[in-house]
């Protein structure tokens, strides 16, 4: 490959790596939130939550990505394919996430939250102290887990013409003919990527383990 | 104030899906008392410590931590908001059987973390409180390690002084050391002891029987959710009026 090939390459690496990484940001801290709006049921609110979250899990991202992308213009939003892409990915990963959250708020201790309340803290101050701290440890494994499934399925965003790690092999092979090089190399760059998450990811399983006493 | 009593409960009843627990139970625990709760397992111990900090919500009756009603706020007529609710709680200790430590955090700050976000006291001054609370009950030495490397008795003496961080005006414990090892029982009621020779209230659900009989001022006997005896330890374990405290108090031994 030429070094023009790696320079594209690389460039398609990094459309790959900042959408999901923004997108992976963005839908912790709101599937965050819906967990906490959902653990509060919230009559109606909890319902219309309940259906976005399988709703989002159900629509296989292309489509979703697709979708955006039409829906935009007759909702009267002017999305650039950007925006479209990290919208679509958020919302796919935050439902997700709120699953993974939630699930750690669920089995959270009870007695924890007793000692907590019993110390004269309010749920507030329990959350953020007592919770929070204890919930991020125990739900990292999975958070990391996810972000690993967002980043192999961002792809999808090439269907709106953006041009990620994996269009850009077609791109390249376009003007070299020869297909096979750039797509191995852009598994390798994904293997990377997915390697430095895995490393993460067992970290995170070696601080939960020292939770469970 | 200083008058009042640390913990007043006034015909408080309790039910659980239906079934009784609690029957219009009366109780005064006096300033610098130790009263000991006895009763067989399931005869509402537990439930009636945990109305006193309303961990358990009463069904109807009331009860006054320092002259102060929990649970409800008799100046405004409705009931407390979290906020009001957690600083009435905080004039109340609990030492839980299972210890309950948070484990992400070090002995220390354990006992340090309600002190510093409940009262806002500076970090420095909430450190040193627990250096001398947990020196207080013998653990100064394992102040930076994590609760999982502590043994049962360890972590309990770490929950007692994690409560008596927050200055209560009652300590209340339930069954502190029905989750222990034998051998580490005695570590755990010779802090309790203390506390008691050093003027600490104190509310004890327990089944240690020589503990009851040599620390407590008044023994209190649950059965099926009421209170059928209430009495000083000598007359208590010598002479109890109801038959049922003398069934009891037979098969201890
Ligand atoms: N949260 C609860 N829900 C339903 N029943 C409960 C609950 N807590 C206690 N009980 C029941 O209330 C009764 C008294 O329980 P408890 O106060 O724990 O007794 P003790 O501490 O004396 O063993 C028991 O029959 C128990 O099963
Ligand atoms: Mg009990």
């Amino acid at each position: 490959m030429t070094e023009k090939a790696w320079m594209l390459l690389l460039e398609g690496a990094w459309v790959t790596l900042w959408i999901s990484g923004l997108a992976s940001a963005m839908g912790l801290v709101i599937g965050l939130a819906i967990a906490l709006l959902r653990t509060a049921r919230i009559p109606v609110v909890d319902q219309i939550l309940a259906v976005y979250v399988s709703l989002a899990r159900a629509t296989p991202l292309v489509t979703l990505v697709l979708f955006l992308f039409l829906a935009a213009p007759t909702l009267g939003l002017s999305l650039d394919r950007y925006a479209v892409a990290i919208v679509a990915l958020t919302i796919n990963t935050s439902a997700f996430n709120a699953e993974i959250w939630r699930t750690a708020f669920l089995n959270f201790p009870r007695d924890q939250q007793e000692a907590a309340l019993a110390s004269g803290m309010t749920p507030a101050t329990m959350f953020a102290n007592i919770m929070l701290p204890q919930m991020i440890i125990t739900s990292l494994p999975g958070l990391v887990n996810e972000m690993t499934f967002l980043l192999k399925s961002s792809p999808a965003i090439a269907i709106i013409g953006l041009v990620d790690l994996t269009r850009v092999t077609n791109r390249i092979s376009a003007v070299t003919y020869e297909p096979l090089p750039p797509i191995l190399a852009a598994a390798l760059i994904y293997m990377v990527i997915i390697s430095v998450l895995l490393k993460l990811q067992s970290l995170a399983e070696k601080m939960a383990g020292r939770l469970a006493m | 104030m200083s008058d009042l009593p640390a913990v007043e409960i006034r015909k408080l009843s309790k039910s659980f899906s239906g079934v009784e627990v609690l029957r219009d139970i009366d109780l005064t625990v006096n300033k610098g008392e130790v009263v000991s709760v006895l009763g067989s397992s399931g005869s509402g111990k537990s439930t009636m410590l945990r109305c006193i900090n309303w961990l358990e919500e009463p069904d109807s009756g009331s009860v006054f931590i320092a002259g102060q009603r929990i649970g409800y706020n008799s100046d405004k007529q409705r009931p407390m908001t979290n906020r009001e609710m957690a600083a009435t709680r905080a004039r109340t200790g609990m030492v839980f059987q299972s210890f309950n430590l948070w484990p992400h955090l070090t002995v220390s700050q354990n006992v340090a973390i309600s002190p510093i976000k409940v009262k806002g006291m500076p970090k420095a001054q909430a450190r040193d409180l627990a250096t001398q609370l947990l020196e207080k009950v013998g653990l100064g030495d394992k102040a930076e390690v994590y609760p999982f490397t502590l043994s049962g008795g360890q972590k309990q003496r770490v929950a007692i002084a994690r409560a008596l961080a927050m200055s209560p005006e009652v300590m209340l414990f339930d069954e502190p050391t029905s989750a222990l090892d034998p051998e580490r029982v005695g570590e755990v009621l010779q802090v309790m002891r203390d506390l008691s020779g050093e003027g600490y209230t104190m509310v004890v659900v327990t089944h240690e029987m020589e503990f009851a009989r040599m620390v407590s001022d008044q023994v209190v006997f649950l059965d099926k959710g009421l209170i059928i005896e209430k009495a000083p330890p000598e007359i208590f374990f010598t002479n109890p009026a109801s038959e049922r405290v003398r069934r009891f108090l037979d098969r201890q031994d």
